[in-house]
């Protein structure tokens, strides 16, 4: 299923799911922005993840290396570093703690609604 | 579905990859070249998987994408730019240099024309810009001396420089100015 995801939202999740896609598998960008496309987020263009994946690099997230390809030039692969796996624990724990206080407040009943305002 | 990538294909890459390789002088050569490398190799798997049109417009622009990546590279804040900075200071002198040439030339014609008698003559030259030019008339010819620029052309020069390149982001913040509260006490 693809649906359109807000691209606000999107831009503050975005590391955490690279991060948690290059723990399951090392990756290069155009395959990583496949998998991400696989996962449900159609609207994440690879225009938008080679460049997260530069700043992860920066940040030293991520390390790189190069890899021969079969079918063209050499593919830039990308793992996580030991600093990429202690960010990407304190991502979770975060996304976990923000998805309870949003649940907590969306659980609260709401007042019934009248047709006619005060 | 699988396609074949043209020359046709490869073409419209390389000019991407070009005009992405034009925005992004700011970085340094490695990291340069590297992301050239990397978008082209993308792009190529791209264009196999869905075509070159489509991967095109998956990667957006050149300029969108070199705000990307510098921002990546240099973080959000508004930065400086040394290219800039260097294109106005070289190109400005030059110009300058041309215009007031053309102008002492013009004067020096101008007093060929009308056979002056030789001895020395003073053109104040382009008010603001230069120093006086002293022409001297000879039956060997005409030459010049003076027309340099006046300290309002260096300053202006200067302040040019400073402005296209936005040097003064070079200047350290002061700490509290990048701290917004969050939240209202």
């Amino acid at each position: 299923m693809t649906t359109s995801h807000d691209p606000q939202l999107l831009k503050g999740v975005l590391s955490l799911l690279l991060l948690h896609l290059l723990a399951e598998q090392e990756s290069y960008g155009y395959e990583v922005a496949q998998r991400l496309q696989a996962a449900g987020f159609a609207d994440v263009l690879e225009g938008t993840v080679y460049p997260a994946l530069t700043r992860l690099e920066r940040e030293g997230r991520l390390a790189t290396r190069l890899v021969p390809s079969p079918s063209g030039p050499a593919r830039k692969y990308y793992r996580l570093t030991p600093a990429g796996r202690d960010a990407l624990k304190a991502a979770n724990a975060a996304w976990a703690r923000h998805v309870a206080s949003v649940q907590a407040v969306l659980a609260r009943p709401l007042p019934a609604t009248s047709e006619k305002g005060p | 579905m699988p396609s074949k990538v043209t020359k046709l294909d490869r073409l419209r890459i390389e000019r991407l990859v070009w005009m992405l390789d034009q925005r992004l002088y700011d970085l340094p050569r490695k990291s340069r070249i590297a992301k050239r490398r990397e978008v082209r190799a993308n792009l190529l798997e791209a264009s196999a998987d869905h075509g070159a049109r489509e991967a095109l417009r998956r990667i957006g622009t050149s300029g969108t994408l070199a705000r990307e990546y510098r921002g990546a590279e240099f973080g959000d804040s508004p930065r400086h730019s040394w290219i800039a900075a260097t294109y106005f200071a070289t190109l400005v002198p030059l110009l300058l240099n041309f215009v007031l040439s053309e102008a002492a030339n013009a004067y020096a014609q101008a007093l060929g024309a009308a056979h002056a008698a030789p001895g020395t003559f003073t053109w104040s030259g382009i008010g603001y810009l230069q120093s006086p030019l002293t022409f001297t008339v000879d039956p060997g010819g005409i030459t010049h001396s003076g027309g340099a620029w006046t300290p309002a052309v260096y300053a202006g020069w200067l302040a040019g420089t400073i402005a296209c390149g936005r040097l003064w982001r070079l200047l350290p913040t002061p700490s509290g100015r990048r701290q917004t509260p969050a939240t209202e006490s």
